[in-house]
């Protein structure tokens, strides 16, 4: 910016102090540059400070994570940090080896007496299959009565 | 307990046509016609584990001692204790209901 319009008469690039209309035209001075050089001053203070003003609006919302690296951490944090993790992790695998180990209950403390009892009577296992039957007979009727669309645009405005 | 004495109880258990004791590692001892069923094994370990996860409502432990598998001719008898799994193999004599 600044001086940009030499001669008046000739014709100009349209600059952009030149398309902002002016209030008042008879006000304008006769050479477009001291127009231009007494106003463009305070035009750019407004326009610096609306900059300014939107950085440090910016700045105030974001979390730069690039600068958290530069957060030094002591050593013996570090030390801490790994102690107290590995401290987690052992109590959670415990909880795990432990629900692996329950996978295979003990049934019994006499195994020969509960092998070597009685079968199963052959009315109880009949009874078993009916009712399985039915089961599975009243499980294949189940179906779905579609009544309106399962799937739906949502109107997004 | 000795391999010897979990397998002596099994022997004499009526009408059994073979056993296997299985570990999560593996058969430890088998008899009869199931000696060397790695299949079978397998099978009835997947069986057991599946069905000891069912628990009643309100309860802690599985709610069976023993899995019945029931076929025509022969069933399958299983339990689990101290960590091993019974499998003993029995013959089926079943009694057809009278029809008068």
């Amino acid at each position: 910016m600044g001086c940009c319009c030499s001669n008046e008469g000739e014709p100009t690039e349209p600059l952009i102090p030149h398309t902002i209309p002016h209030p008042n035209p008879v006000s304008k001075p006769p050479n477009g540059t001291d127009w231009i050089t007494t106003n463009v001053p305070s035009a750019r203070t407004d326009e610096q400070a609306l900059l300014t003003s939107i950085l440090h609006k910016t700045a105030q919302n974001i979390i730069d994570v690039s600068a958290a690296d530069s957060v030094m951490m002591e050593q013996h944090e570090y030390m801490d940090k790994a102690r107290q993790y590995s401290t987690k992790l052992a109590v959670l695998s415990n909880s795990v080896s432990q629900k692996k180990a329950l996978i295979l209950p003990s049934l019994t403390s006499q195994p020969h007496q509960v092998l070597a009892s009685d079968l199963v009577p052959y009315s109880d296992v009949q009874q078993v299959a009916k009712i399985a039957a039915y089961a599975y007979s009243a499980i294949s009727q189940i179906k779905v009565d579609a009544k309106e669309e399962l799937v739906v645009q949502f109107a997004i405005p | 307990m000795t391999t010897a004495a979990l397998t002596a109880g099994l022997e004499r258990i009526p009408d059994q046509l073979g056993y296997l004791v299985i570990s999560e590692d593996g058969v430890l001892a088998s008899a009869g016609e199931l000696e060397n069923d790695e299949h079978t094994a397998g099978v009835m370990m997947e069986m057991v584990r599946t069905a000891s996860r069912f628990r009643l409502q309100g309860s802690a432990d599985p709610a069976f001692k023993r899995m019945s598998v029931i076929l025509d001719d022969f069933v399958y008898t299983v339990t689990v204790s101290g960590q091993k799994v019974f499998v003993v193999k029995r013959q089926n004599n079943p009694h057809e209901p009278l029809s008068v």
